[in-house]
């Protein structure tokens, strides 16, 4: 019976609301309500109400159109953004110098000997096609089993579909073992294979294309340096790689054997075989300051050997740099040493710099420069930051924390960045898919570098996996960038330094520095000045902020219901119960009905005397009093106790809403 | 009443096609009527404050704020077309743009000696004279033939001349001859000609062909300039009548300039190139130029996977007076840019490995009305003489050509050939020369009108380059890598490349983030109306409600009541006339104010009995049933009868 009590006053609640009819509270609706429209509606004469209700309409509509438009604009997550350009103290960027040879030739000679002598006679065999000539005869015998494994070949297209295949090697003892992989039959592939007796040369379709192309550029002679990579030796598996020029596959060839040979030797090792600091690094100042190579990190880069970074933050603070101008930033003195490069690793000579934010790992191949000997390089840094709001107003990444990509690069306690998610995606597939780790890039635990020796067929995955399409979209795909990216804009230019007046004296005190003894060690082939420093303007910050804010987005949308109605969050709350309101009359109005419907039968069944009009209008106003009647339940005490009568109390609470206006109608 | 079916409403409207006025009688009625009932804040209290200075406070205030509406949306309509800046960075697959590669030297110096062989008589013969320079003196590599001086005499005309008493008198350097100058002096170089050494001042004439009185002395402060200028003019005179075809011939061909060629991890030859003939820089070479319709592009940074190429730098076989330094002269440029190699190019020096990093920029401006910039160049008169997308160059260098063919009658060599028009050379054109100085002078004086025609283009692609020299090869790998290279070069030249020949060129994606920078237009009309709305609704609560009720109210009640008040007036008067029975136009005006007070005259059913059961209760509320608690309910009736009228009428009828 609760539910019935709380029924029926609900009822009454009703009673005390503005009308008993959906036309009335309409009415009243209209009448009280603080949107500009529906009063109108009401006050105006039938033709103005036509219009009125129609314009009402409209406004309405077009209030709900343009609230669809504003929170589509909002959830369209827009940013602006805020450029800032100027001068302040900033960190100084961490500079990373590195010489472009990983290893001083002098330390590494016992290892690369065999690989040195190969490449020698290969070169001389190239390059003097005439057999017979070549000078061997006083060498002592060559290590072909490292050449075996991935054999230099010759490709002479002038036939396009028959290129042949000249092994530098073979060709000299199997006195002419011209063998033709005959298009793209497997039947002259293995009848290359018997020939080589090592490698089973099966020639892909697509490789005999860009072979075969290259006869269209030759106009009479193109002796392409080639590669093969076979996966497994004696499997058919194989593909040649092939250059159009000579230079570029031998030092291809070189980078691919002298990786197998030195991914053997430990770390230790070969940080040893590599520059050393106090070597390397010849003067250091920094602002008025002086430092010297004791201030610089040491990191082991594959690439490019021991680098040392100045100013990398990991265990001190960062150095802050207040002014602009040279001599308030670092300046180097760097010595490369060129007489000890690895002839035939890297042809280019120099210093290879990187500046980048503290902690994070410099990736020199990406975002390195060069520097050359005998000159004075002077870089002017702005630093160009890009501050960006996560998501959902971009999608990038805060820390790398929600990439799905092991972060390799996390030993060394460096931050994310999209270069290092890159590479830890290829070396996680290439462990995946080879079985081992790529020399280039660092090792996850338990997992051993490539080498030819434990992987025969290193080279041809690596090489499928470099060039496969797929797997590089898969990483670029599931590797995002940071949010908060800084460039460091270089303006670089340069001077020849030493000048040849002062040469003679700075050779002299440098090589007295670094070696102790008055023999100059030093020449210009080998030294680099660098001055990197902040320009008069040091940074431009573009800065991104939310477009649409909630606060926009309300005042927006109180604007529009403002502006065509005169509405505010106050006259929804009207509107809604009035709703309500309308529901409880269909409620009631619903069990009238029913009501009526049972008395219909009741009377049919005892036939009274008709009721009185006065019974049926106090019946049709006042349904508290019908609903008690009918049903007869005396129980009910908070039911109004005299039929007829309307409750004593319920207009003058309904006045009390009204109350609000009194001091208006006060002032009247 | 209005949700009644359409047939019903057309009858009601033509019903009361009489048009009823407005309710009030008067002006003042009406005023008051529409201070009381409108929805804006400031009138009501205009009309309900007692006391004069109230009152007056309230005018001023409403008044202020009504001006203070129309400032502000007079501020937001102004700042309409204002645009907001938005940086996305994206890390993707980019396009590789393409590379066009020149050799800074535009043909082979010993394939042009037929034609040049003449020139270079006359420009030795003038550094002998003017400067005492001999061949024999100085490291000048290839002899100098005796060239047959057949002599054509168009190098007499215009003579590089020596002034002695700088701007009257001058050497010829044929004749020897000194003579008088006329005509204005242009100094090339700088506007101070330095008087105490007016000696080494050395220039040229030109002269108007057809009115030999009318001529410009350019003069130079450095006889560097000064022989160079004169060349090149010369020069150009003489590849202007070369065709096409012979020039691409004497140029480079894609196997003397390119050595080897990587891209991407790959092997790339000269197939990937195209070749594209520049005016002044011969045949250049275009890699990436999406001629085939394939556009290669990089999933990987780095200097490993971009474009690596070794360029032959043939110095022996360089023009000695056309270029002065040595190496090769880059651009990177999308591949529908047109390359203005001798405007942007980057220059490459030999003997060292170039390593150019790129950051990719995209902009992208919003047009008309936001700013004045063109989407397609197709809405400028200026017809694109480059086969290659709209850009402010392009249409300037346009411009420049088409004013030197309608003035000239002949067009400028640098730039592409408009239809119908070939270009200037002294034999055609003896007076080209002269006209195109002083058009190229009103070009850079901006009298041609092209850079006020001129538009930026709207949107742009800009690769940020960053380069970085290193010593290439290294002295340790010297020795093979030339050898390896020479051999690769091949059977074609016999001499061992020396390193100087040759040049290193990586270029290649520093990382792979794509940088677009966009102008949005900062509002849009709902956002307009959406602070129109704010500021109304802040200052006045008002809303367009409100502003259509005082178009109602303050110009068609206003003129409906000043038009009855005279169609009364007319009729009382015209009644007064006619007749003497004053009661019934009495009984008429009050009928007739009825009427406005009562609009629902005409409006619904006929009363049934339910609906006059469904009156509201408020009618009964009076009865002395309850006892009244104290004013309220006294206010009640004033809320009622505010509300009642209209039901009250439904009841009357």
């Amino acid at each position: 019976m609760n539910l019935k009590k709380y029924f029926i006053r609900a009822l009454h609640r009703l009673q005390k609301g503005p009308g008993y009819t959906y036309k009335e509270l309409l009415v009243w609706y209209c009448d009280n309500t603080n949107t500009h429209g529906p009063k109108r509606i009401i006050k105006e004469g039938p033709k103005k109400k036509l219009i009125w209700f129609f314009l009402t309409l409209l406004f309405a509509s077009l209030v709900f159109w343009q609230w669809g438009i504003l929170i589509n604009t909002y959830l369209s997550y827009n940013v602006t953004s805020s450029l800032s350009i100027g001068f302040k103290t900033m960190k100084f960027p961490a500079v990373t110098v590195c010489n472009a040879n990983p290893f001083k030739y002098s330390e590494v000679k016992h290892l690369l000997k065999e690989l040195d002598r190969l490449i020698e006679v290969a070169l001389e065999r190239i390059l003097q096609p005439t057999p017979g000539n070549s000078s061997e005869n006083a060498s002592p015998p060559l290590d072909l089993e490292l050449w075996h494994q991935i054999p230099l070949v010759l490709i002479d297209e002038h036939d396009k579909d028959n290129p042949v295949i000249v092994d530098i090697f073979e060709s000299n003892q199997t006195a002419l073992g011209n063998q033709t992989a005959g298009g793209n039959q497997t039947a002259a592939d293995n009848q290359t294979a018997g020939g080589n007796q090592t490698t089973a040369d099966n020639q892909t379709a697509a490789d005999n294309q860009t072979a075969g192309g290259n006869q269209t550029t030759a106009d009479n002679q193109t002796a392409a340096g080639n590669q093969t990579a076979c996966s497994h030796q004696g499997s058919d598996n194989c593909t040649y790689r092939n250059f159009t020029s000579a230079a570029q596959a031998v030092t291809e060839w070189y980078i691919l054997q002298s990786t197998s040979i030195l991914s053997k030797v430990p770390l230790q090792e070969r940080i040893r075989m590599g520059y050393q600091a106090e070597d390397m690094i010849l003067a250091c100042l920094y602002g008025a300051e002086p430092c010297n190579y004791k201030n610089f990190t040491q990191i082991y880069h594959p690439d490019h050997g021991n680098c040392y970074i100045f100013n990398w933050g990991m265990d001190e603070e960062a150095l802050n740099s207040s002014n602009p101008g040279a001599e308030f930033g670092l300046k180097l003195i760097l010595d490369i040493s060129q007489q000890d490069y690895i002839p035939y690793l890297s042809s280019a000579a120099g210093a290879r710099l990187m500046l980048h934010q503290q902690k994070s790992f410099p990736f020199l191949k990406d975002q390195g420069i060069y520097a050359m000997a005998g000159t004075e390089t002077s870089i002017g840094v702005l630093v160009d930051e890009l501050e960006r709001m996560g998501y959902p107003y971009s999608d990038c990444t805060m820390n790398g924390s929600d990439v799905p990509v092991k972060n390799l690069y996390s030993q060394y306690n460096t931050s994310y960045s999209i270069q290092a998610c890159l590479r830890s995606c290829f070396q996680n597939d290439m462990i995946e898919i080879c079985g081992c780790g790529h020399y280039m890039f660092p090792l996850p635990e338990r997992v051993n570098y490539c080498n030819n020796e434990d992987n025969p067929g290193w080279a041809y995955c690596y090489s499928a996996l470099r060039s496969s399409i797929r797997h590089r979209q898969i990483c670029i795909d599931s590797c995002k960038e940071t949010c908060n990216d800084t460039q460091y804009k270089m303006t670089i230019s340069m001077a020849d330094w030493p000048s040849e007046a002062s040469e003679d004296w700075i050779f002299h005190i440098l090589s007295y520095e670094r070696d102790m003894s008055t023999n100059v060690t030093l020449d210009r082939n080998g030294i680099i000045k660098l001055n990197i420093y902040f320009q008069e303007y040091n940074y431009r910050t573009i800065s991104e902020s939310a477009a649409t804010t909630i606060v926009w987005l309300l005042s927006s949308l109180g604007g529009q219901f403002g502006f065509w109605m005169g509405g505010s969050v106050l006259c929804l709350i009207e509107f809604g119960e009035i709703i309500i309101d309308a529901l409880w009359i269909t409620v009631i109005n619903m069990i009238s009905w029913c009501k009526g419907l049972k008395q219909k039968r009741v009377q049919a069944r005892y036939p009274d005397a008709p009721p009185t009009v006065s019974e049926l209008v106090e019946a049709h106003t006042n349904l508290g009093f019908q609903h008690e009647d009918t049903d007869a339940l005396p129980r009910d005490e908070v039911l109004p106790p005299e039929p007829g009568t309307p409750p004593p109390n319920y207009d003058s609470l309904r006045v009390q809403p009204l109350d609000v206006l009194g001091p208006d109608s006060d002032a009247e | 009443g209005a949700m009644a079916p359409g047939k019903k409403i057309t009858a009601r409207i033509k019903r009361t096609l009489p048009v009823k006025g407005p309710q009030a009688p008067t002006l003042s009625e009406l005023m008051r009527w529409y201070c009381l009932n409108t929805n804006t804040h400031g009138c009501r209290r205009i009309v309900v404050s007692r006391g004069r200075l109230r009152r007056f406070i309230w005018i001023l205030l409403t008044l202020s704020a009504v001006g203070l509406i129309l400032w502000q949306c007079a501020e937001l309509l102004m700042n309409y077309y204002s645009a907001s800046v938005s940086v996305t960075v994206q890390f993707q697959k980019l396009p590789f743009p393409a590379v066009t590669i020149c050799n800074i030297n535009p043909y082979k110096y010993s394939s042009m000696k037929d034609y040049l062989s003449e020139l270079d008589k006359e420009t030795k013969k003038a550094l002998e004279t003017f400067y005492g320079f001999s061949e024999g003196k100085s490291k000048v590599r290839r002899s100098v033939d005796e060239w047959n001086s057949t002599g054509s005499d168009f190098f007499k005309q215009i003579p590089l001349l020596k002034f002695e008493d700088f701007s009257k008198t001058a050497t010829d350097l044929r004749s020897g001859q000194k003579r008088k100058i006329e005509g204005s002096v242009f100094h090339k170089d700088s506007s101070i000609v330095n008087s105490g050494d007016s000696n080494d001042i050395i220039g040229f004439q030109l002269c108007d062909a057809n009115n030999s009185s009318e001529c410009a002395l350019y003069t130079f402060s450095s006889g560097v300039n000064a022989i160079q200028e004169w060349y090149k003019l010369h020069y150009m005179n003489i590849m202007a009548q070369i065709p096409l075809e012979t020039k691409e011939k004497l140029s480079y061909s894609a196997d003397d300039l390119l050595l080897t060629c990587f891209f991407d991890g790959l092997s790339c030859d000269k197939r990937h190139f195209t070749l594209f003939h520049h005016p002044l820089h011969g045949n250049c070479y275009t890699f990436n130029s999406g001629e085939n319709g394939t556009i290669l592009s990089t999933s990987t940074g780095g200097s490993e996977y971009g474009l690596q190429v070794v360029l032959y730098i043939d110095e022996a076989d360089y023009n000695p007076f056309l270029v002065t330094s040595t190496g090769a002269k880059i651009i990177v440029h999308d591949q529908n840019e047109y390359p203005f190699i001798e405007d942007i190019g980057t220059e490459i020096e030999t003997a060292a490995a170039t390593s150019i990093g790129m950051h990719f920029t995209r902009s992208r401006k919003l047009s008309k009305p936001y700013s004045d910039c063109t989407e397609t160049g197709a809405d400028i008169p200026v017809e694109n003489l480059y086969n290659k997308s709209y850009s402010l160059q392009i249409c300037l260098h346009s411009c420049f050509q088409k004013a030197m063919v309608d003035s000239c009658g002949c067009a400028q060599y640098a730039q592409p050939l408009p239809a119908g028009a070939e270009y200037c050379n002294y034999k055609k054109n003896p007076n080209w020369m002269y006209c195109y100085y002083r058009l190229h002078e009103k070009f850079v004086k901006e009298q041609l009108g092209c850079q006020q025609i001129c538009k930026d283009a709207c949107s742009f692609k800009e690769w940020a380059l960053t380069t970085s020299i290193a010593q290439w090869p290294s002295t340790v790998s010297e020795d093979w890598m030339l050898r390896v290279l020479s051999w690769d070069k091949g059977q074609k030249i016999n001499k061992k490349l020396n390193k100087t020949d040759l040049a290193n060129l990586m270029v290649f994606y520093k990382d792979l983030n794509e940088r677009f920078i966009s102008e949005n237009p900062a509002n849009t009309l709902v956002i307009l109306l959406s602070n129109f709305g704010g500021q109304l609704g802040l200052w006045m609560s008002c809303s367009v409600v409100c502003v259509i009720e005082i178009i109602e109210v303050f110009f068609i009640d206003s003129l409906f009541i000043v038009m009855r008040r005279q169609w009364q007036k007319a009729k009382k008067w015209w009644n007064d006339q006619k007749r003497d029975r004053s009661g019934k136009t009495q009984q008429g005006s009050d009928l007739e104010r009825q009427g406005h007070d009562n609009p629902v005259c005409i409006d619904e059913d006929l009363p049934t009995f339910n609906t006059a059961l469904r009156l509201p209760l408020p009618q009964d509320n009076p009865l002395p049933r309850t006892p009244p608690p104290n004013y309220s309910t006294l206010r009640l009736e004033t809320a009622f009868t505010e509300q009642l009228p209209d039901t009250l009428e439904v009841g009357q009828h």
